[in-house]
């Protein structure tokens, strides 16, 4: 369980293509021994990271694909999505829920980012060479 | 996904597999037919729900809301602990009625 481990996977931009690169992540995150809840949590920040690509990142959808770079070892889980759609950082440009509004005035949305943002211990944005890199790390002790 | 029972004038809407962006609008879908036009009390049982996404929370938010416009009772019960954690994180808890059992949910809603 301590070895480095790695794994790369393409999805097409499609909400099907999304589900599948999830299930494999979570395969791999349940091999490498993490607690069961954190393979919870792992699928579902990146599906929630990939959804958001699949819906804002291009007109062209099907056309585009994301890359999702899996590194396990002693210390993290740590997720690099990939993607050559349009600028897009979920940690500035995604609008936060009012989690104190009444149900009347709570917005439906915006809830995607916060999971991800509340689940994982650490989220990097950076955009390079006219890609979107997303990383989601998670710790053993975290 | 969802299968309907009905228990002392009281929907029961029973969400079963894992709800995702893939399959979240036959979701919608489903409990919109389920629960038609009816002001009667609902409750969504998630017993076996293995996964939930913000695609299925948003369907969750969306019934609560349009359950709430016509002054009819709804509440979440039986939540497996991820999906707990999930719907806490959403801020849920706050807003919807969750209970542990369905029957403290039954207890509940028909009094």
């Amino acid at each position: 369980m301590s070895a480095k481990r790695s794994l790369h996977i393409e999805a097409k931009c499609n909400p099907d293509e999304v589900r599948r690169a999830a299930e494999i992540a979570e395969d791999f995150a349940q091999g490498e021994d993490w607690p069961l809840k954190v393979v919870f949590q792992v699928k579902l920040a990146l599906e929630e990271v990939m959804m958001n690509v699949v819906s804002y990142a291009h007109e062209d959808g099907d056309n585009h694909q994301i890359d999702l770079d899996l590194v396990s070892d002693a210390e993290a889980l740590t997720i690099e999505i990939s993607d050559d759609g349009q600028p897009f950082d979920p940690l500035t440009d995604a609008p936060s829920p009012d989690l104190q509004a009444s149900l009347e005035d709570r917005h439906v949305g915006g809830l995607g980012v916060h999971l991800v943002r509340t689940m994982m211990d650490e989220v990097h944005y950076r955009r390079e060479r006219g890609r979107n890199l997303l990383t989601l790390v998670k710790l053993r002790d975290g | 996904m969802v299968k309907i029972e009905q228990e002392n004038g009281t929907l029961i809407t029973k969400v079963e597999g894992r709800i995702d962006g893939a399959n979240a609008r036959e979701f919608e879908d489903a409990v919109k037919s389920a629960i038609g036009e009816s002001s009667h009390a609902v409750i969504m049982d998630l017993e076996d729900l293995a996964y939930i996404s913000s695609a299925g929370l948003r369907v969750i938010l969306l019934t609560a809301k349009d359950l709430w416009k016509r002054d009819a009772k709804f509440a979440l019960c039986s939540l497996p602990d991820p999906i707990r954690e999930v719907v806490e994180i959403a801020g849920f808890d706050k807003i919807i009625q969750v209970y542990v059992s369905r029957a403290e949910a039954l207890a509940s809603l028909s009094g």
